[in-house]
């Protein structure tokens, strides 16, 4: 390989892009917004849950439960009776009612808590939000009532806390999937147009040997690669002021692997393709399994586990995974070595592929 | 070594040279040999095997039988192509790019870089009447200037052979003249310009032409010489003449 000829190569690449401001855009706002899509849109715990209360408690615990109900999470009202709650969330003016019976304060004294909740399960997000922020209050008030619960779950995280916010569970994975989105998005019409130009011909006349080809566009592409996730960084750290206990650089790297390897991948479909519109049929049969199965998004095990299996295979799943255990969890080269190795072993196969395919092409 | 020497070597020797593709014969023991320093016009209709004789010269497609040889090295040796030179029938330019992107991506390809690279782009863009239009995108440009500019691609890294399919198509006659008068001086240097065409009048500037029918030779010689050997005034009767009269090729 020259020197020389891969950095021509990477410079025409980087000079085509430079030429067309629709696609620096294109490369530059889809992270961000992809970023600001997820980290808005599906990015925050419920919050303001509307919600009625009934307080019949003749004692003082049950006002105390009620103080205690984290603040944010659930908007209250009062209704007067058990049967006004209930048809508060019958008919969709909330999302749940809490019932406090009389005897709520005397029978928590003889160790027994208990209270109802209706509950308007057709969003079990909603669901499991109301109940654990009941469930956070009344452990609350009967630990400092000194009267201790039965039941006790001792709680230790050992990575985050209960208080991690949403958008940094959920950024390594979207920051994966914007490097996939793109890098498969560019690189699949590479070979497809310099084909059907005759260029690819006229380039391989020249001294031109297709590692240099595929190298040079590796190279621009990283440059590519590099500008974005510095958009999604400074997106998730700016806006969404994410928290990230690892180390970025590394972070950085992994991404930038992961791109070279969707880079070979795209170019191997270019070269199957005849044409630019073949090509582009490609990408959502790249895109759409990687988004379900890879565990960016939604955790692998809310797959069925007859399922799992493909997320096994799929590039994204050890690139999520590695950003999140490096950003997430801190850890080193030697936490993410499978991953790592899972990436490199894509890259190399896909570059391979490509630089066996393309001269073909000529 | 940068110049191929106006000796006996030539500059192209092609020996019984075949290609099939499947049941299409677009090469039938084709033979030819070009000296350095000549400017050959390739000559003949779509289909007579004058692109699959090039390609094969370029190392792009493999013969299917026969030998040949270029710059004295056989076809696709990696050591001649930073010396040959090639301007495609299709454009093969990039139109996204600028006139001096482009002619500096195939100089570059060709191991020529800095200083020599600027010299060298400044003189083929002032050849091909483009130095006003350096900063412009391909796509910019008229067809005829675009033809310019994958000229200026082939010549721009001052390989020694120069393979040149349809160079002129598209380029005002004036302009189509000073090509010419440059192809020859050119040649004084040592170098050799094999070129394809099918304006066949201007094939008359050729030092010799050869007439490529149905993937066989039909004639060659200098084009006073074809001429007068078929008793024509032209080369595009000489041309009819040889085809009707199936010279060389016993159709």
């Amino acid at each position: 390989m020259a020197v020389g000829r891969v950095l021509a190569i990477a410079r025409k690449a980087l000079g085509q892009l430079a030429h067309d401001r629709r696609t620096v855009a294109f490369v530059l706002v889809v992270p961000l917004v992809l970023i600001l899509v997820f980290g808005y849109g599906f990015g925050g715990q419920p919050n303001h849950i509307a919600t009625v209360v009934v307080n019949e408690d003749h004692g003082p615990l049950g006002a105390a439960f009620l103080a205690a109900l984290p603040g944010g999470i659930l908007d209250l009202s009062t209704a007067s009776s058990n049967a006004s709650a209930w048809s508060a969330v019958n008919s969709g003016n909330d999302w749940a009612a809490i019932v406090i019976g009389p005897n709520f304060t005397e029978m928590a004294r003889a160790g027994v808590v208990s209270l109802t909740l209706y509950l308007d399960g057709t969003s079990p997000t909603i669901a499991q939000a109301v109940e654990s922020a009941v469930e956070s209050a009344l452990e609350s008030v009967f630990s400092s009532h000194g009267n201790g619960s039965a039941v006790h779950v001792a709680s230790d995280y050992v990575y985050g806390s209960s208080t991690t916010p949403f958008i940094d569970t959920i950024a390594p994975g979207i920051m994966a999937l914007a490097i996939l989105f793109i890098t498969t998005v560019l690189s699949i019409v590479v070979l497809v147009r310099e084909r059907s130009a005759g260029l690819l011909e006229r380039l391989f006349a020249s001294p031109l040997r297709p590692s240099e080809f595929v190298a040079g566009h590796a190279l621009s592409l990283t440059v590519v690669a590099l500008a974005q996730v510095a958009v999604l960084f400074t997106a998730a750290l700016a806006i969404f002021h994410a928290t990230f206990t690892g180390n970025l650089l590394f972070a950085y790297g992994v991404l930038v692997l992961f791109g070279v390897g969707n880079l070979g991948l795209g170019m191997l479909l270019s070269a199957a393709a005849r044409s630019e519109f073949q090509a582009i049929q490609f990408i959502p049969l790249l895109l759409i399994p990687q988004i379900l199965f890879a565990g960016a998004l939604f955790p692998i095990e809310a797959i069925p586990v007859a399922f799992r299996p493909i997320s096994d295979i799929l590039p994204l799943t050890y690139a999520a995974r590695a950003v999140q255990d490096i950003l997430l969890r801190g850890w080193g080269p030697s936490g993410v070595a499978i991953d790592l190795l899972a990436l490199g072993i894509y890259a190399a196969l896909m570059l391979s592929g490509a630089i066996l395919l393309v001269r073909r092409q000529a | 070594m940068r110049t191929a020497g106006g000796d006996a070597s030539g500059a192209i020797s092609v020996h019984d040279l075949v290609k099939r593709f499947g049941d299409i014969l677009a090469l039938d023991r084709v033979s030819l040999e070009v000296a350095a320093g000549e400017v050959l016009g390739l000559l003949g209709p779509n289909g007579a095997g004058k692109t699959t004789l090039i390609r094969i010269l370029l190392g792009l497609t493999r013969p299917t039988s026969g030998e040949a040889r270029l710059l004295g090295e056989p076809v696709g040796a990696r050591n001649v192509r930073p010396r040959v030179g090639y301007m495609p029938q299709d454009l093969a330019v990039y139109t996204d790019l600028t006139v001096d992107e482009n002619v500096e991506l195939f100089c570059r390809l060709q191991g020529v870089h800095g200083d020599r690279l600027r010299a060298r782009e400044r003189e083929i863009l002032e050849l091909v009447q483009l130095s006003t239009r350096r900063r412009s995108l391909v796509s910019e440009l008229s067809g005829g200037m675009r033809r310019r500019v994958s000229l200026a691609a082939a010549l721009v890294a001052d390989p020694d052979l120069l393979l040149l399919d349809e160079p002129t198509v598209g380029v005002d006659p004036e302009l189509r003249s000073e090509f010419w008068e440059f192809f020859h001086r050119l040649t004084t240097s040592g170098k050799t310009v094999v070129l394809t065409t099918h304006y066949l009048e201007e094939a008359n500037r050729a030092d010799r032409v050869v007439f490529l029918n149905a993937g066989r030779v039909l004639a060659s010689g200098a084009p006073a010489e074809v001429k007068s050997r078929t008793g024509t005034g032209n080369l595009e009767d000489a041309f009819l003449r040889l085809v009707r009269s199936g010279a060389g090729s016993g159709v």
